[in-house]
């Protein structure tokens, strides 16, 4: 048991000092996840005079000549939500088709009747056109709801002022918008994108493990590792042993990174994200093996690898929050382990969770990670034991 | 197993799925000798040796190394055999000396015994002062003498070795066979594959012939040749640039059917029905700009004996 102990350490010792035998290399495979992380968010990240009025660019178009037409397009561009401007249907059919900007709102003629129409009344109503770049559907409900707001409040204007007496009627209530972030109020928005980042690149570690595993079978000192007093179990192990400590390594590296100069900080339960830390980095090596045992050759591996891991990424909510995924898609997550390695990540980053609420996604993960290192190690066996007596 | 075997094969049949690669082969090695496999490419020399190794099962017959059987005991099997691959089986970011401490250590070696002989083994291969340098920074004459310095570090006292020749220039291949030489003298017993036939005629003690898996003549080099019958004219060349395949099939057709060619990365091998035919083939090459940087051309009488085998006429069992 203790010799198998010192072979499985001596395998990992070997693939650490290859790792590290390439400076530069090693440097970048922590440089990266970090340059990632900080990019994603800054891009996420909301400057605190951004966060008081985003504005929405808009075109108008007024095609009608009434009054109550001009004087709801002029509301709408002096929203303080909008940074409108007006122009043509020509122009602004032109210009969305170039996204500068998406949306346009367009008035046509017949929209003054809209004044004269009775409330909540059935009849003909007049249409407002929002035309908008394919790929801006969402500012167009933005642009929707601004329109709804301020048609509603100058048909409020024109119909309760014989009755109130005031031209000017105005929000009845205040909005106040803030964000919620659970007990510790700790949101910040590199907490997310490192976790997503570090995540992700956990992946990629994994998958370059298991392809120099697969690379090193092909190899004339595969040969030699099999003639050597070494069981494959033994070999397996150290390879996964070295693929964690180097993906912890990378936890602990990309994290504190973030919170030396980000500000990322365990607002919850440390031990929760220990836990955590622990159990992807296992997952990283976990998925390592299993591309070593099912990936057959090293260039369909890694074209696999590559799709599996963007895709696990995107659904798994590591690059954006999965709130912005359909809903049948935000329910497949739900069979990821990145889904609740994040989830995890949260709860004990940002959230302030404590260490009960950590729990589940700890052991989601870890069920993940038993799972595949028994998948991989079956298959590794067995094709092994196959190859030994000349089948492969 | 008889006192004195270092390595005793018995009935070994490989199969590769429905292929048999080794049929129902039988040899030993004594310790004190070299012992060579000889065979043309696909005779199963390397499937012989991986099963001496360890590395391949045999569907039948069974491997014994000092007494021990290798199905019984694979660890203390492995132990007692010392295998050295083709290729350099080296990590070539590492230096060689953090090669040769790793495979020591997985031979239960450590401490100042490990450190002990990780030096040794350097100054036996003389690389003491590269010691420290990535293996990839070696040439290949320099890698395959770490090669065998790591199957030699746990001192077995049977050596395997593929093709151990194959691509070294004629200085290094000398320098190898002097290693051997030592080893034989200090009691190891080595096993080798080769296709080289002036390599085993000279410098082997016993040579084992195989052809298509099976053995067709085993003996001592002297021994076996009286055994020969007729004769070709061969070359044998080290040529200063390997070859592109598209010249060497260019060449073939040139010369025809009389003469035989053959190119193993930087060595040739040339056979002439006469040696009119040997000396044209040999002038046409150089007229073409090739450079040999050496060739001789030896007795012959191996080739013989390897063209009877590969055509399966019996040959006469010799030991």
């Amino acid at each position: 048991m203790l010799s198998s102990i010192r072979v499985v350490l001596t395998l990992a010792q070997k693939d650490l000092s290859l790792f590290f035998a390439d400076r530069r290399g090693a440097a970048l495979a922590f440089v990266v996840p970090i340059l990632l992380a900080s990019a994603f968010g800054m891009i996420f990240a909301k400057p605190p005079e951004e966060s008081k009025a985003i504005q929405l660019p808009l075109l108008i178009v007024v095609e009608d000549r009434g009054d109550f037409t001009n004087i709801v397009a002029e509301s709408v561009l002096k929203s303080p939500r909008v940074q409108g401007e007006r122009v043509t249907r020509e122009e602004a059919i032109r210009r969305i088709a170039d996204r500068r900007p998406g949306i346009a709102v367009i008035f046509p003629c017949g929209f003054e009747q809209l004044k004269t129409n009775k409330l909540n009344q059935p009849g003909q109503r007049p249409n407002v056109e929002v035309l908008h770049h394919p790929l801006c559907a969402n500012e167009a409900q933005w642009a929707e709801g601004i329109l709804a707001e301020c048609v509603l409040q100058r048909l409020a204007s024109e119909h309760l002022t014989p009755l109130i007496g005031s031209s000017a009627l105005t929000m009845p209530f205040e909005i106040r918008t803030r964000e919620s972030t659970g007990p510790q109020e700790g949101f910040n928005s590199y907490s997310h994108s490192f976790s997503g980042m570090t995540l992700q690149y956990l992946l990629f570690w994994g998958m370059e493990s298991g392809l120099l595993l697969l690379r090193d079978r092909q190899r004339s000192v595969w040969l030699r590792l099999r003639a050597a007093p070494v069981s494959l179990w033994n070999v397996l192990l150290g390879k996964a042993v070295a693929t964690t400590l180097l993906a912890f390594l990378q936890v602990l590296v990309t994290f504190g990174f973030g919170y030396c100069v980000f500000g990322v900080t365990v607002s919850g339960s440390m031990a929760g994200f220990l836990g955590l830390a622990v159990a992807v980095s296992l997952l990283s090596a976990a998925t390592g093996l299993m591309v070593a045992a099912l990936g057959g050759t090293e260039m369909r591996a890694r074209s696999v690898c590559i799709l599996v891991i963007l895709g696990v990424s995107l659904l798994g909510g590591l690059w954006l929050p999965s709130f912005v995924l359909p809903s049948w898609a935000r329910d497949l997550s739900l069979a990821l382990p990145t889904t609740w390695a994040m989830r995890g990540f949260d709860a004990a980053t940002w959230q302030g969770r404590d260490f009960l609420t950590v729990l589940p996604s700890l052991a989601v993960v870890f069920g993940f990670t038993v799972v595949f290192l028994g998948l991989a190690f079956t298959q590794l066996l067995t094709s092994e034991a196959r190859r030994r007596r000349g089948y492969t | 197993m008889k006192p004195g075997l270092a390595l005793q094969l018995e009935n070994i049949t490989v199969k590769y799925r429905q292929n048999v690669a080794v049929q129902q082969l039988s040899m030993s090695v004594e310790r004190g000798e070299i012992v060579a496999i000889l065979g043309p490419n696909g005779s199963g020399k390397s499937t012989t040796l991986s099963v001496a190794a360890g590395i391949l099962e045999p569907a039948e017959g069974i491997v014994h190394a000092g007494g021990i059987a290798q199905k019984s005991n694979p660890r203390g099997f492995a132990k007692l055999v010392g295998f050295v691959p083709q290729e350099a089986a080296l990590y070539e970011d590492l230096s060689a000396e953090a090669n040769l401490h790793f495979f020591g250590k997985l031979y239960g070696l450590g401490g100042y015994d490990l450190r002990c002989r990780v030096a040794l083994a350097l100054d036996r291969v003389k690389l003491t002062d590269r010691g420290q340098d990535r293996v990839s920074t070696f040439s290949g004459g320099m890698k395959q003498r770490v090669n065998l310095a790591v199957a030699l570090l746990h001192d077995p006292p049977l050596l395997l070795l593929d093709e151990p020749t194959a691509s070294l220039d004629p200085k290094s291949r000398e320098l190898l066979f002097a290693d051997l030489h030592r080893l034989r003298e200090a009691g190891h017993a080595i096993l080798l594959t080769t296709h080289h036939l002036d390599e085993a005629e000279t410098s082997c003690d016993r040579l084992v012939m195989l052809n298509k898996g099976s053995v067709v003549a085993q003996g001592r080099p002297a021994e076996l040749i009286r055994h020969r019958a007729g004769g070709k004219a061969v070359l044998y060349g080290h040529l200063q640039e390997p070859l592109p395949q598209f010249f060497v099939k260019g060449l073939r057709k040139r010369l025809g059917r009389e003469v035989e060619i053959e190119v193993t990365g930087r060595r040739l091998r040339i056979a002439a029905e006469s040696q009119e035919l040997l000396g044209m083939a040999l002038a046409t090459i150089l007229s073409d700009g090739i450079i040999l940087e050496t060739f001789r051309t030896p007795p012959g009488r191996l080739e013989t004996l390897m063209r009877h085998a590969e055509q399966e006429r019996p040959i006469a069992e010799v030991v």
